[in-house]
């Protein structure tokens, strides 16, 4: 199977090829984003902290991501849980319809809350973004946490009971430790979605733009790519660290509860 | 008898399904009690009511003199090993035989530790305290469900399947243990489980469950020699089953000739016209040579066997009998294995037999 | 610990999620549904119902063109990405060792978790007159002039968006690959087969949910996409999500806007539905 070996590492090479050429370009003497390379320089790296523009927006959009991060982990907390230990009527139709965003394109969603904070005049801000990278971010933080509470073994909370401790008691002793690196791979993620979303936050905003509308305003100005490509390069090493991170929570969480790795986030 | 548990005509419903059809139950302090049955039967639903994680539909529960109707689970004078154990993964050894311990606030650090040395020594995991839950294998796992559920000193302890995740070496040992440690701490124990020989083993009593009620309640001596029903002595061991006719108390069985039988040897109720004899394999023998009979006697042919080391079975085809009955005899020094087709002479006991009625 | 009680809690927990769906995803939604049947002149909405944005929507050769380019591509992306994504799954799962497996699953989901915006901009850089691929062909004398055919139109888009969605197709039909049990491989040798008829009559099928499924996840995003058509598109390139922005927040047509979004709307849940009822009739003809 030698040719299969060589086609997986052709494909990885499609994969990582723009990521390849971020650095590159990034170090790269030249306002030209083109081969061949003309110097190496770290320009456009001490550039990034003198644009307050630039700064403004990473500023605004991790607090969006932040504030997103814990808004949608906590409604996935709440979804997953009612999903893995009780039935109520309508159980399925209601868990379909908190997952449906994942199956929408973004536009759809964006375009739709736009409709509806305009006709109610509210003003657009960062906490609109909030709104609908929370309403994307849910459905994921469940499909993580869906997992951990399933892997919890439901006699663990009866012994705890049984033992003497209460519903909230056990809550905090028992089911919080044993779901928190599921808790911790969520709150990534959906940092991460919100993060790196353009077309909710593009429509959505208001005047003090996320790091994607700011980015996507600058891909205009050839002579701000480099710098763009530089910021590029930063959030690469960055979400590549949160990922090792939440992978790592998540390997220990399955350790924990002495289940088998079986693959993936998603 | 000073009962600890009593259950008076529990009734549970999941939705339609009837779980649990008026169970009717005393069981005495310090007893080693057993829920017998197959799955589905309702055993496990009624330890679980009990333990208070299923509530009752109707009847009532009363344990140590107290109704449980409002007595959450976590107040109940009970505690449980699960099936799974349920060992707390995020916590060490110690500190899952601790857990319950975290709300006596009339107890010291150092009392609490005292009581946890007390409890692993009990079960003979003196040295474990600070072992990762993970790190355990089965046996030690299950110890670490009982020394955390003992150090309560619970009224009840009720032990769902433990012994079902065991390998066969191990379940025999944890048997001895399980019964040892119970005499030893004189607490109640209920015990769910479907196997019949680990019942027998282990309990003083046993409630044999089919469908939601319970079939039989006795020791286990009588339930074994004395089942109520065809059901149940099927369920416990190995019977063979005779088609006969009930006559007053003579009863006539084909193949074996008639018999006499007492009242207790027809624990169902004496049964009149066509009924069941019941005999288990080993109250019959095979007669060797010109060996007199000990009791009564007659002639077959071996049908099949089956030679297990320690014993034979043998299927012995009797005249006018339509399925060959099944009988087993230790593999003595000097004794032959008969071979398939050879004939031979039976014996058995009248008083071994049981009559159930049809 | 009664039942009702377990159903109250079940109710409780979940009311926070499924009110902030109800709030903010059905409400909108209903909204931009009402808004199809309105009309705007300028900045004031007039409120007569009117099939006017659709009778417009479904007549304008404009829109009905962006609507059709819009699921052509949306489909080249969706074939090209899951003809590309099997035989890396299918190597994963069958040729790489169990320990090394969630390595490989992480590697192919790094590039995804990486800024969308410059990863498409990349690609512009990569595809371009004077770029990566261009410029690099050209040195080793490949080509004699640069290729024209691989941006500013379909093409590119195509290529950029199979780039995008590749884990979200290898992925499910990496997991379907896992399920299936390796000894029905064996028992298709042994009762005859060769490698590749075990894969065609074995493997195959029984990765058909994964396939589809991983079908359904590119394609529903790809028809909807913003960023690539406006970054690598071109004027040619160009698909119905530009033009519902467009219609809100250029045109001010926003009842316009919402007419293209409800269809673009249909005709995703109708292709969806069709490749759901594929994948049950595939199942119960299996299970039958």
């Amino acid at each position: 199977m030698t040719w299969l070996r060589g086609y997986a590492v052709l494909y990885l090479l499609f994969l990582y090829a723009p990521i390849i050429l971020l650095p590159i370009f990034a170090f790269n003497d030249s306002t030209i984003i083109a081969f061949p390379l003309s110097g190496f320089t770290t320009q456009w790296f001490s550039e990034i902290p003198n644009t307050p523009a630039l700064v403004k927006s990473v500023q605004t959009s991790v607090i969006i991501a932040l504030t997103t991060a814990v808004l949608s982990t906590t409604l996935g907390i709440c979804a997953a849980r009612a999903g893995a230990k009780y039935t109520f009527p309508l159980k399925a139709p209601i868990l379909g319809f908190i997952m449906l965003p994942l199956v929408l394109p973004e536009i759809i969603v964006a375009v739709s809350m736009l409709v509806v904070l305009l006709a109610l005049g509210l003003p657009l801000g960062s906490w609109t973004v909030v709104l609908g990278h929370t309403l994307i971010c849910t459905p994921f933080c469940i499909a993580i946490l869906n997992s951990a509470f399933a892997n919890l073994d439901p006699s663990l909370e009866e012994a705890a009971i049984d033992l003497g401790e209460t519903r909230a008691s056990t809550f905090r002793l028992i089911t919080l430790p044993l779901v928190m690196p599921g808790i911790i791979a969520a709150m990534l993620i959906s940092f991460t979605i919100s993060l790196d979303e353009f077309i909710i936050a593009f429509f959505l905003t208001g005047t003090e733009p996320t790091l994607p509308v700011y980015l996507w305003g600058q891909l205009r100005f050839p002579q701000k790519i480099p710098v763009v490509m530089a910021l590029g390069t930063i959030l690469v090493v960055l979400s590549i660290i949160l990922l090792i991170l939440a992978e790592m929570a998540r390997r220990r969480g399955l350790h924990r509860t002495g289940t088998q790795d079986s693959g993936g986030f998603l | 008898m000073t009962a600890i548990v009593s259950l008076k005509d529990v009734q549970k419903y999941y939705g339609t399904y009837h779980a649990l059809r008026g169970v009717t139950l005393d069981i005495a302090q310090g007893e080693f009690f057993s829920l017998l049955g197959p799955s589905g039967c309702g055993k496990t639903t009624l330890l679980r009511t009990i333990a208070g994680f299923e509530d009752i539909s109707e009847g009532t529960l009363i344990l140590s003199g107290q109704n449980m109707a409002d007595v959450p689970a976590n107040k109940r004078p009970t505690n449980m090993v699960f099936q799974s154990y349920a060992i707390f993964p995020h916590l060490s050894v110690g500190e899952n035989v601790a857990f319950g311990l975290r709300k006596r606030s009339d107890l010291n650090t150092k009392e609490k530790a005292a009581l946890v040395q007390d409890a692993l020594e009990m079960v003979g995991l003196v040295g474990f305290e600070k072992r990762a839950a993970h790190a355990l294998s089965g046996g030690q796992r299950q110890r670490v469900a009982l020394a955390r559920a003992l150090i309560l000193k619970p009224k009840v302890l009720l032990l769902d399947e433990p012994l079902s995740a065991l390998d066969k070496k191990m379940r025999d040992q944890m048997q001895n243990e399980l019964r040892q440690l119970q005499r030893h701490v004189g607490i109640t124990f209920i015990l769910v489980t479907h196997d019949q020989e680990e019942a027998l083993i282990m309990s003083d009593r046993i409630a044999v469950m089919f469908d939601g009620e319970i079939a039989q309640l006795a020791d286990p001596q009588t339930l074994y020699r004395r089942p109520i029903s065809r059901r149940v002595a099927d369920f416990i061991g190995v019977m063979n089953f005779l088609p006969a006719n009930a006559s007053g108390n003579k009863i006539d069985i084909p193949g074996l000739g008639a018999a006499t039988l007492t009242p207790e040897q027809c624990p169902g109720g004496t049964p009149s016209g066509p009924c069941t004899i019941g005999i288990r394999p080993e109250t019959m023998s095979i007669l060797f040579g010109t060996e007199p009979a000990p009791a009564r006697e007659t002639n077959g042919t071996v049908h099949e066997l089956a030679y297990y080391g320690d014993m034979t079975y043998y299927d012995i085809a009797l005249p006018g009998v339509e399925k060959p009955v099944t009988l087993s005899m230790k593999n003595l020094v000097g004794r032959r294995v008969l071979e398939r087709g050879e004939s031979t002479r039976i014996s058995w006991d009248d008083r071994a037999l049981v009559a159930f009625a049809d | 610990m009664f039942r009702n009680s377990q159903t109250a809690r079940g109710l409780t927990l979940i009311a926070p999620p499924a009110l902030y769906a109800l709030l903010l995803l059905a409400v909108p939604l209903l909204a931009i549904f009402a808004f199809s049947f309105w009309s705007q002149d300028f900045l004031t909405i007039d409120y007569t119902p009117t099939l006017n944005n659709y009778r417009e929507a479904l007549s304008e050769p404009l829109y009905t063109e962006l609507m059709m380019r819009s699921v052509l591509i949306a489909g080249a992306v969706t074939v090209a990405t899951v003809l590309l994504a099997f035989p890396i799954a299918y190597f994963v799962s069958f040729h790489v060792p169990q320990s090394r497996k969630s390595l490989w699953i992480f590697l192919i989901t790094i590039p995804f978790w990486t800024s969308y915006l410059i990863r498409v901009f990349l690609w512009k850089v990569i595809l371009g007159y004077n770029g990566v691929l261009n410029s690099s062909l050209l040195s080793i004398g490949i080509i004699d002039e640069p290729l024209t055919f691989i941006l500013y139109n379909a093409n590119a888009v195509v290529i950029t968006l199979a780039h995008a969605f590749a884990p979200f197709a290898i992925l499910p039909i990496f997991v379907s690959l896992e399920k299936i049990d390796r000894s029905l491989l064996e028992a298709s040798r042994d009762l005859g087969e060769n490698h590749v008829m075990t894969f065609l009559r074995v493997t195959l099928p029984l990765a058909v949910p994964g396939v589809v499924a991983a079908t359904l996840i590119v394609f529903i995003p790809t028809i909807g996409d913003y960023v690539t058509p406006r970054l690598v598109g071109g004027p040619n390139g160009l698909m119905i999500a530009n033009m519902i922005q467009t219609q809100f927040l250029k045109l001010n047509n926003a009842p316009m806007g919402a007419a293209l979004a409800v269809i673009a709307m249909a005709i995703v849940t109708v292709i969806a539905l069709f490749f759901i009822f594929l994948n049950r009739r595939w199942l119960k003809g299996r299970n039958s």
